[in-house]
């Protein structure tokens, strides 16, 4: 599994092709929104992360780091 | 690491300052409080406060520090808030305030050229029973005129137990490792999306000290397999309804070696009420199977080489309901705040070791960001 995870990250990270130049820079004002952020509320994130980590029995599929903690 | 990886590494970074195009690093700092509540009777209130400083054009270092107030009737009896602790004999700490404080600072630093981010750095946190350091590492690659961004990202912790009351156990060490894969892309003015996958792999003492079955003719401390791995894919988009209207939505499927695996729904509606004003609000469903060693309350047998009593080894579901804030004052200074409600599907190992039909919590953030 990881290394199809690494083969498919290699391809990306080789440049793929001007096919995914979806966006021209004059065409990316929404994005600085704060809406437009897929994690618009940073510390909530950060929190949620540990609460669900200490809740429920399932981790990862976030790119962030969380430190560990005895109330797990 | 010998001399020749150290001197690369120093080089490699030397030619990253030296081709800095436009970082996005700022001089910036947060402070705020957190709070966690739930009907199990723990209590947790949290003050944040983050530094960031710049270095130079395309590296900054940072603090992050985050104090944890606890106070939980489980701590004070040694896990079990409902029933009198026969099998730790721990003490109790009514007369408290709280009844520990975790304490747990990052240090990191960042250097972003616009096309190449990298950040690095080291946790650390104590609290009465447990120790945690990890160290981690992300770089994240622009591409395709900033509409791709690849990035990888690797953290190792190495925890310690130290149980409050009078236990050897068999391996006091929990060390953790994960490794991320994502990929950002721009689908169109007003739709991005985000793939992400992780590897996890646990070794040590997985279990908590303090819990254990306690049945008929068995007393028994809670056993898992010491070690674990499973992986996680996750993918996230956000999508402009209209000019005052955004969509966040995500899904994550997990799989372990326990046999546990899980589906998580996210999904958040985003609205500007004015142009320093967000509000809106996100629905979250969870649901998960059970473990392969846990089994039925009262079902254990002395031939068992697993036992497990945490509602998290068998099959629940969760549901969160929330609304965030953003409020943007006149000088860029931003205040964001939450509030989330919390609950869990009925669980006969909840009622078993908390005397409660479900765990409800309410969790909350507030915090004051702003550059200097």
């Amino acid at each position: 599994m990881i290394r199809i995870g690494l083969v498919l990250f290699t391809l990306f990270f080789m440049g793929c092709s001007e096919h995914l130049v979806r966006v021209m820079p004059y065409e990316k004002e929404y994005f600085s929104q704060d809406k437009m952020s897929l994690s618009p509320l940073g510390e909530r994130a950060e929190q949620e992360g540990h609460i669900f980590l200490i809740r429920e029995a399932s981790a990862g599929g976030e790119s962030a780091f969380q430190g560990g903690c005895g109330c797990r | 690491m010998s001399l020749k990886y150290i001197i690369i590494t120093l080089f490699s970074l030397l030619l990253l300052e030296v081709s800095s195009l436009a970082s996005s690093l700022k001089d910036s700092m947060s402070f705020g409080i957190n709070s966690y509540n739930d009907n199990a009777d723990v209590h947790v209130y949290s003050p944040t406060l983050s530094l960031f400083k710049k270095v130079s054009h395309s590296w900054m270092i940072g603090v992050k520090m985050r104090i944890d107030t606890i106070s939980a009737a489980s701590m004070q009896n040694g896990a079990n808030a409902g029933h009198v602790d026969a099998v730790t004999s721990a003490s109790s700490a009514d007369s408290a305030l709280y009844d520990d404080i975790r304490f747990a600072p990052t240090l990191m630093a960042t250097y972003d050229d616009g096309d190449n981010m990298l950040s690095f750095g080291a946790y650390y946190s104590t609290e009465i029973d447990y120790t945690g350091q990890a160290g981690f590492i992300n770089y994240v690659r622009q591409l395709n005129e900033q509409n791709t961004a690849v990035g990888i990202g690797f953290s190792q912790s190495f925890d310690k137990w130290n149980p409050v009351f009078d236990r050897v156990l068999p391996n006091e060490n929990r060390n953790e490792r994960k490794i991320d894969f994502s990929i950002n892309q721009l689908i169109t003015p007003k739709f991005s999306m985000q793939a992400v996958y992780s590897y996890m792999y646990s070794e040590g003492f997985l279990s908590s000290p303090y819990h254990y079955v306690l049945q008929d003719d068995i007393a028994k401390f809670e056993n898992y397999p010491d070690t674990r791995s499973g992986h996680a894919f996750a993918i996230k988009g956000v999508y402009l309804l209209n000019n005052t209207n955004a969509m966040n939505f995500s899904y994550r499927y997990y799989a372990d070696d326990w046999n546990i695996a899980s589906h998580t729904v996210n999904v958040e509606e985003l609205h500007d009420f004015s142009s320093k004003f967000m509000s809106g609000l996100r629905f979250r469903y969870y649901t998960q199977t059970k473990s392969n060693f846990v089994q039925e309350i009262g079902n254990y047998s002395l031939d068992d080489s697993y036992f497990a009593t945490d509602y998290r080894m068998s099959a629940f579901d969760s549901y969160t309901i929330g609304i965030p804030f953003i409020y943007k004052r006149d000088n860029g200074d931003k205040v964001t705040a939450s509030i989330d409600y919390y609950q869990t599907t009925e669980n006969d190992y909840v009622k078993s070791w908390y005397g409660i039909d479900n765990i409800s919590a309410v969790f909350t953030t507030l915090t004051y960001e702003f550059d200097y």
